[in-house]
């Protein structure tokens, strides 16, 4: 950590998969002053960190020590038959595992917003693998990216300028030599920083993409257009795919929670597969989160599984459809909700949140959500990567140590904490 | 958290200490195995039980992004294996790839203390840290990549050693490693390009720099520096019939580095079942032609002494390949037809072709399995000196490490090994030797090529493997009798009690008993510090500040895995390696 006159340096940003940590952080106090070398979001995460705080833990909306929280909590959690503990992809890895232990103690559920991203993209490298891509690789190497269902200028806005559009060893100069095509049904804003934009129309991914594999491994198609593109088209980009020296195809949700969702990605993964018989290609999902990978990888070497878990048998058991926070909810399974670093009143599906409102509902977050609002015990946390710190993965597997800044408003603790309380009072009561 | 323990009349193996089967007190105290233990010691009578030091496992891969993948994209390998928690211990899952607390455990269970991950991309190392906590009851070490990074290049092209090691202590300093691993070098770089190399001096893509040299300046590196284990060596060519005789040139090629201690040895050669695969007379480098080359490697490994080895035994039923060999990786998907799940995993600078992962099922019925599972067996009963050569299945790539109790049984009993060739296809019979050869390991040979061995291999010899004075309290305990046990005429006892001890202890402390773990211990981490003089470690800095920042996609300083991960896991070793020039 470089720390001088309250200035902080290569600061890993903690909003989106991106990670960004050039990030130069300047503390006046106890506030933030200042945010160089981050995007918008960035400079908002950071120095609006004190805005819209939860700063006193709460039950049924009374103001309460947090013992007193814990103790409420603690007893939601007593007498649940079925726990569901949610969120923690917008937290860091220690918390993450923390969540695991209470899971298994409790026999619950655990699981993370991945179900509700990318988790068809786990589900197609169930079916197919992966070969997958890292950042400098690209910027290094990549002379062709596809962007494919992604806007990366609205949720991930350093995405193209720091890593994709800057020179590399081997692409000394980034506009000519790199060619950058996006592919979504709508003209986003992002369709104005690529240097090709091709416009399918909804629900033709799949379709779209097994014609790119089927072009590619040289059969002749009998139909004029596929997707809006009419076939002479898709041959000229299938050409320009398998005749890239390296190619990296970037997706988003407009590929995994459209229309096929995981075979979608099995699709995808299927055609990166079979360029690499001609040439090198990798393909690397667009994590929202910034620390959905880190959920996802913790889960796994905890658990063996990267979501939607179950610990009502006494050992870790998978099974995504069943054991994930939206279908727990929306089937009315879940009998108390204990929520981590997550908004699901917010991102949910109207049948899930109906049943989450009948329901007792712990919300752990730094800020006010809407979650807060229907939470029955709402326990303030420290923000980690600015109050605390913690390690975190970006979205192409790297580890990133994140920093604290910033002391937390006083009496909040981090997220890890709140749940080792829990998990220490819960050891008490279950003796 | 110290027990004081004297451990009474068991048949003690202790090939480092030249013990073999004797009746002996064995005492602890704080950790250490000592000559006499205080008065209020925890007496436990061993009566016919067999007493060694805690297994070592110098190649098992158990931590990583790369075991992440293959947990992910194979939930139904761990599916019918639950590991369900106790009041003690957490739970998890244990089929061949299992989770981190069940990896910890299991290997408890079966006797064995010391494991060590070969295949570390050192910028991924603070997961590697965080994954460390929750694998208990071990103690752990790392071998970080250096093989096909961009840095390494630089210093081999340019003929600096002294930059190389400094990097390879620079680097051991920061994430916290204990030696230097290298997989086909420069072939891994070439897939970046979907390429490959085979040959010693084929050309790496835009850098002058050949498989030769690579794998020469990197073991002179290591000797340099004076680290305790020499280079860990995965070759190229892995898994391609007929590279025994590659394997032997690459060997060779090594051989020519002097080493600058008292170890004779300048490289490790891993995983051999995979690297040295003949083929039949006449025959050429394809899988319808294979033949064992074990005969031929286990000649070549009798008259040269440079070099130790480890077997990377095939064990049959599915596997987990899974090596920073990635053009090996997508061979391997392609041999399936292109039905295997092949993922592919690059990191920044270290390893930009990638590490492989492709799911595996070997079947005693293909004849090209049963030739390499045949190969790996007639080296190891062929070899003269066990001392250089330990047992492995490269968990999981030959099979779980869950299967060592098997590889031990075809090691010790001829019975065993005739059974298996019953059920295995013909060339396994037709195209090895092993029919005839009567040998069978004694219990004093798999004590040495399981715990001695490779505890020296390791250059942890001082304080692993054995059962002397000064020596870890890391033991196991097997539930038979030696001197009324007829193992080789009963290899199902050989796979019960190679399973599951009567009891592990760790550091002293009983960990398991009966295979049920009752404790679960924070593990360890081995590493070495190799101090430089002032002015490499100058020049180091600078120069990995300015490659780094250029070729990383994240911030030099956020490279180093900080102190909080480490401080209250590490065990660093610091080694004096001010003597290489600046």
């Amino acid at each position: 950590m470089t720390e001088a006159n309250n200035i902080f340096n290569a600061v890993p940003c903690t909003f989106c998969g991106c990670l960004c940590d050039d990030i130069i952080i300047e503390v006046d106090g106890n506030r933030i002053v200042k945010n160089t070398n981050g995007c918008a979001i960035s400079k908002e995460r950071f120095i609006g960190h004190a805005e819209n705080r939860c700063l006193e833990p709460t039950v049924s909306g009374k103001t309460v020590s947090l013992e007193k929280a814990i103790e409420r909590a603690v007893e939601i959690i007593t007498s649940s038959k079925r726990l569901l503990i949610y969120g923690l992809s917008s937290t860091e890895n220690d918390a993450q595992r923390e969540a695991y232990r209470l899971a298994e103690l409790t026999g619950s559920v655990v699981d993370n917003t991945t179900s509700v991203c990318h988790g068809p993209t786990i589900l197609g490298a169930q079916e197919s693998g992966e070969a997958t891509s890292s950042l400098a690789e690209v910027r290094h190497r990549s002379d062709l990216v596809i962007y494919w269902g992604a806007n990366p200028a609205a949720a991930h806005p350093r995405h193209i300028p720091h890593y994709i559009r800057q020179p590399g060893e081997y692409i000394k100069d980034p506009k000519n030599d790199r060619k950058i095509w996006l592919i979504d049904i709508r003209e986003t804003t992002t369709a104005r920083m690529v240097d090709r934009f091709i416009r399918i129309e909804p629900r033709t991914d799949l379709e779209v993409i097994q014609t790119l594999r089927a072009l590619i491994r040289g059969h002749k198609l009998d139909v004029s257009q596929v997707g809006g593109i009419s076939i002479a088209d898709l041959e000229e980009i299938a050409i320009a795919m398998k005749s890239a020296k390296y190619g990296t195809l970037f997706f988003g949700l407009g590929l995994t929670q459209s229309w096929g969702r995981h075979r979608n990605i099995d699709a995808a993964i299927r055609l990166i597969q079979d360029l690499n018989a001609h040439t090198k290609w990798g393909l690397l999902p667009m994590r929202g989160h910034y620390n959905v990978s880190g959920a996802n990888k913790t889960s796994t070497w905890v658990t063996g599984y990267p979501y939607a878990v179950d610990f009502a048998r006494g050992y870790p058991r998978f099974s995504p459809g069943e054991y994930t926070a939206v279908d727990m909810l929306a089937r009315g399974e879940a009998d108390a909700l204990l929520n981590i670093a997550a908004d699901p009143v917010a991102h949910f599906p109207r049948s899930a949140v109906s049943h989450l409102t009948k329901i007792p509902v712990i919300n752990i977050d730094p800020k006010i959500n809407m979650t807060s609002q229907v939470a029955e015990v709402n326990i303030p946390a420290a923000i980690a990567g600015i109050e605390c710190d913690g390690a975190a993965t970006r979205m192409d597997g790297l580890p990133l140590y994140l920093r604290k800044v910033i002391e937390p408003p006083e009496g909040v603790i981090p997220d890890r904490d709140i749940l080792r309380m829990i998990i220490k009072s819960l050891e008490k009561v279950m003796k | 958290m110290t027990e004081h323990l004297i451990l009474k009349n068991g048949v003690v193996f202790d090939p480092m200490n030249g013990v073999e089967g004797e009746v002996m007190d064995i005492c602890v105290s704080e950790g250490k195995i000592v000559e006499k233990a205080p008065s209020n010691a925890k007496v436990i009578d061993l009566k016919g039980n067999t007493v060694m030091a805690g297994g070592v496992d110098p190649h098992s891969h158990i931590l990583g992004s790369k075991l992440n993948v293959a947990r992910v994209v194979s939930p139904d390998v761990n599916r019918h294996h639950p590991y369900p928690a106790t009041k003690k211990t957490r739970s998890g899952v244990a089929g061949i790839i299992p989770s981190s607390f069940a990896t910890g455990f299991l290997y408890s269970a079966m006797g064995y203390t010391t494991v060590v991950e070969p295949a570390l991309p050192a910028t991924k190392a603070l997961g590697a840290w965080e994954e460390i906590e929750d694998i208990p009851g071990l103690d752990i070490a790392m071998l970080p990549l250096f093989c096909n990074s961009m840095i390494s290049f630089k210093y081999v092209q340019d003929g600096d050693i002294s930059g190389l090691a400094a990097y390879i202590a620079w680097t051991l300093k920061k994430v916290g490693g204990l030696g230097v691993k290298v997989v086909n070098p420069g072939g891994t770089y070439a897939w970046a390009y979907g390429k490959n190399v085979c040959g010693l001096d084929d050309e790496v893509p835009e850098w002058d720099v050949t498989p030769r040299t690579i794998m020469t300046g990197l073991a002179e590196a290591v000797q340099e520096l004076g680290l305790p284990h020499q280079m860990h060596f995965h070759p190229t060519n892995l898994g391609r019939p007929g590279n025994v005789h590659t394997t032997m040139q690459q060997l060779d090629a090594i051989g020519g580095i002097k080493p600058s201690g008292k170890k004779k040895e300048v490289v490790h050669l891993t995983h051999m079942a995979f690297d040295c695969l003949g083929v039949v007379e006449e025959g050429m480098s394809n899988w319808k032609d294979v033949a064992s080359g074990g005969l031929t490697f286990a000649d070549y490994y009798n008259k040269h002494k440079h070099f130790t080895v480890d077997l990377g035994q095939i064990t049959f039923g599915q596997s987990m390949t899974m090596t920073g060999d990635g053009p090996f990786q997508h061979s391997l998907y392609l041999l399936t037809g292109g039905k295997a799940k092949w993922s592919n995993i690059p990191v920044d600078v270290e390893l930009p072709g990638g590490a492989g992962i492709v799911p595996f099922t070997f079947e005693p019925k293909s004849p090209a399995n049963a030739v390499q599972w045949v190969g790996s067996l007639e080296f190891a009963l062929n070899i003269k000196d066990l001392w250089r050569m330990f047992l492995s299945t490269d968990h999981p790539n030959g099979g779980p490490f869950l299967k060592y109790p098997l590889l031990i049984s075809w090691l010790m009993s001829k019975k065993q090994r005739e059974h298996w060739l019953g059920k295995v296809h013909k060339f396994a019979s037709e195209r090895s030797t092993l029919a005839e050869i009567e040998r069978e390991y004694s219990l004093n040979d798999i004590a040495i090529t399981t715990r001695a061995a490779p505890a020296k291999i390791l250059g942890l010899e001082k304080t692993k493997g054995h059962l002397g004075l000064g020596a870890d309290a890391d033991i196991a305990v097997y539930g038979f009798n030696p001197e009324k046990t007829d193992l080789a005429n009963n290899p199902d006892l050989i796979l019960k009690h190679f399973l599951q001890t009567e009891f592990t202890f760790k550091g002293g402390l009983q960990v398991s008993k009966k295979g049920i773990v009752g404790k679960q211990l924070h593990s360890r981490v081995i590493s070495v510090h190799p101090e430089l003089n002032q002015d490499l470690s100058q020049r180091i800095d600078r120069e990995l500040e300015e490659m780094m920042s250029k070729w990383f996609s994240h911030s030099f300083s956020n490279y180093p895995v900080p102190k909080r991960y480490r401080e209250h896991l590490e065990m660093p070793t610091v080694i004096d390696s001010t003597a290489v020039k600046a």
